[in-house]
């Protein structure tokens, strides 16, 4: 799992997310979350890159 | 549903029963040592009793009915995958199996009107056998047991109830019951193949570690006229019941099973009532669909596994060892898979061309299989069962994009059929083991036609000649082998991948023990060594 930054523009990817957001209820939003952790899950591929984010994204929590 | 809809039932199944024979300990001084005793007339027992007989092993079945199947006509279960169809070609009843059953490839999964994935088995098939053939267990067992009794009438011992067991150094001791009286019986190797309900397991203090699932099923096996695909169909929501899974599948004498997902407090009774169970399917058929129910049964599934499938000579298969979720076809087909690879093991040891180390490979390599099953079926429960609120999250999001994306149909699970499970590593296999499909081989005959012939180890010499075949003639004589030269283009080379000069050693249970490169009679036969235990005990 990398962690050093990636992303090539992250405030416009930033302004994206958001802007998807934008008018959904809560559940809808959790939704299209959900939805977005599966698109970008399946361009990782990486089983344990995977298992590497689900537990950060766990630890981050705490 | 119309005001008053009379529920139609067909009439029951009758099934053949066999007679009680007294049985011959009972006027013997004193007590009988058999090779191999085993205990419990289902799959799995019946498949290893009839590879055994064949394979020249006396047995001994001890069942404490007189019948096949369970609870009459309910079939547990239903489906046979290509595995084990390849061991009923080997031991005689496929044809029979085949001309009842139904043969199918193809599983559709929907969410509501709309088909999320689907799958044809028959894409990765090269075996003379079909990915899945399903038929009534009890067919299954009739057939298995006609073919027992064609090699050996008395080798079941119907009405036989096992009580004490007792694990010596070197043998089982085994009390029954029987109408005629008591009688203790001795085995060299005792199996149990008693099922999930196992009392020998708890005689001899064995934990399986079992756990309950709270989702509750309710099967309805119906005879209906309108014509729906030969296809496995699985709803995740059906909208037909309450947005809740059902699976829709074809058995022999056009016997439907559907079985539906229920709410997990729903009381079993009510929802197994004629009226209710007719409700749901007068809801799934449409209006005009006449039906007759065959059978209705409410369950709940449960799971356990036994830390070793041996205990001195005591040996657990099938149910008894290792019982899954439903999912996948991955319980009888396991049983059957037990039997499959314990048969030419004991036989071979009780024939004294193998090491006793050799039955341990047993546990090493079906204990694997079943710690893999139970991780499957497991993962397919838990999609088809959300906990929470989240769960139902996730699973909305993978139908959602399964629609439109390929990537997320493969996250879809109604369940993983079940396929010939890999093994691991062991002493006997340091490669570990791969299923072999039942090839045709270019002399008209096939993989399991060579493996029937005996009990012995078949090294297929991939682009051999008969000069290469006669190099190993003093290997075969000294050991359990057979050696045929095979085409290096041929299917049985395709299969596996095999390069030219290779040499492929198969196990009598169609699994490949070894590849060996550049075969010489040395490197043969301390591969043929090794997967005998012959290696680690003189």
């Amino acid at each position: 799992m990398r962690t050093d930054p990636n992303i090539a523009d992250p405030d416009a990817f930033y302004e994206a997310w958001i802007a998807a957001h934008e008018g959904l209820s809560d559940a809808e939003s959790a939704a299209l979350d959900t939805r977005l952790v599966l698109l970008l899950a399946n361009q990782v591929g990486d089983v344990q890159v995977l298992l590497d984010c689900i537990a950060a994204a766990r630890r981050a929590a705490g | 549903m119309g005001a008053q809809e009379v529920w139609k039932f067909a009439p029951a199944y009758e099934l053949p029963s066999w007679p009680h024979v007294r049985a011959p300990d009972l006027d013997a001084r004193e007590r009988i040592r058999y090779p191999v005793v085993v205990a419990g007339g289902g799959l799995s027992g019946l498949t290893l009793a009839c590879d055994l007989l064949l394979r020249g092993v006396p047995v001994v079945v001890l069942d404490e009915d007189d019948t096949v199947g369970v609870r009459g006509a309910s079939s547990r279960g239903i489906c046979y995958a290509q595995k084990s169809l390849e061991i009923f070609a080997r031991l005689g009843i496929y044809e029979r199996i085949r001309a009842k059953g139904i043969t199918w490839s193809v599983g559709r999964t929907f969410s509501g009107a709309d088909e999320v994935y689907s799958f044809d088995l028959e894409d990765d098939s090269c075996s003379e056998q079909p990915p899945f053939i399903n038929l009534q267990q009890f067919y299954l067992e009739w057939f298995l047991v006609d073919r027992i009794r064609e090699l050996d009438e008395s080798a079941i011992r119907w009405k036989t109830k096992v009580g004490r067991v007792e694990n010596s150094g070197d043998g089982v001791v085994v009390d029954v019951e029987t109408p005629d009286g008591t009688y203790s019986l001795e085995a060299d190797w005792f199996v149990d193949a008693t099922g999930a309900n196992s009392r020998i397991r708890e005689t001899l203090g064995l934990d399986a570690h079992a756990s309950r699932h709270t989702d509750r099923w309710c099967i309805s096996d119906v005879r209906f006229k309108k014509p729906l695909p030969v296809e496995r169909w699985t709803w995740i929501d059906a909208p037909f019941n309450e947005g809740r899974g059902v699976w829709q599948h074809l058995m022999a004498d056009a016997v439907w099973r559907l079985d539906y997902q229920m709410d997990e407090h729903a009381d079993p009774e009510s929802i197994s009532k004629p009226e209710v169970a007719g409700a749901r399917l007068r809801e799934q058929l449409g209006p005009d669909v006449e039906f007759e129910f065959v059978w209705i049964g409410p369950y709940q599934y449960r799971d356990h596994l036994l830390d070793t499938f041996r205990v001195g000579r005591t040996i657990f298969v099938g149910d008894a060892a290792h019982v899954v979720c439903p999912f996948g076809a991955r319980g009888g087909n396991n049983g059957i898979q037990d039997a499959g690879n314990l048969g030419w093991k004991l036989a071979l040891v009780v024939e004294g061309s193998a090491a006793e180390a050799l039955v341990d490979s047993y546990h090493a390599e079906r204990h694997a299989a079943a710690v893999e099953n139970l991780r499957v079926t497991s993962r397919t429960a838990r999609f088809l069962a959300p906990r929470s609120a989240a769960e139902h999250r996730l699973r909305r999001a993978v139908v959602a994009l399964a629609r439109s994306h390929p990537f997320a149909r493969k996250l879809a699970n109604t369940g993983r059929m079940a396929q010939a499970n890999d093994y691991p590593p062991s002493r006997c296999a340091p490669d570990g083991a791969r299923s072999l499909q039942n090839v045709a081989l270019e002399d008209g005959t096939t993989v399991m036609e060579r493996l029937a012939d005996g009990t012995r180890f078949n090294g297929f010499w991939i682009g051999g000649s008969d000069r290469d075949v006669a190099s190993l003639a003093d290997v075969a004589r000294r050991l359990p082998l057979a050696v045929h030269a095979v085409a290096a283009d041929g299917a049985l080379a395709r299969h596996l991948g095999a390069a030219a000069g290779t040499l492929v050693l198969a196990r009598p249970d169609a699994y490949v023990a070894a590849t060996i490169a550049a075969p010489t009679s040395g490197r043969v036969e301390a591969a043929l060594r090794r997967a005998l235990a012959l290696d680690v005990e003189t």
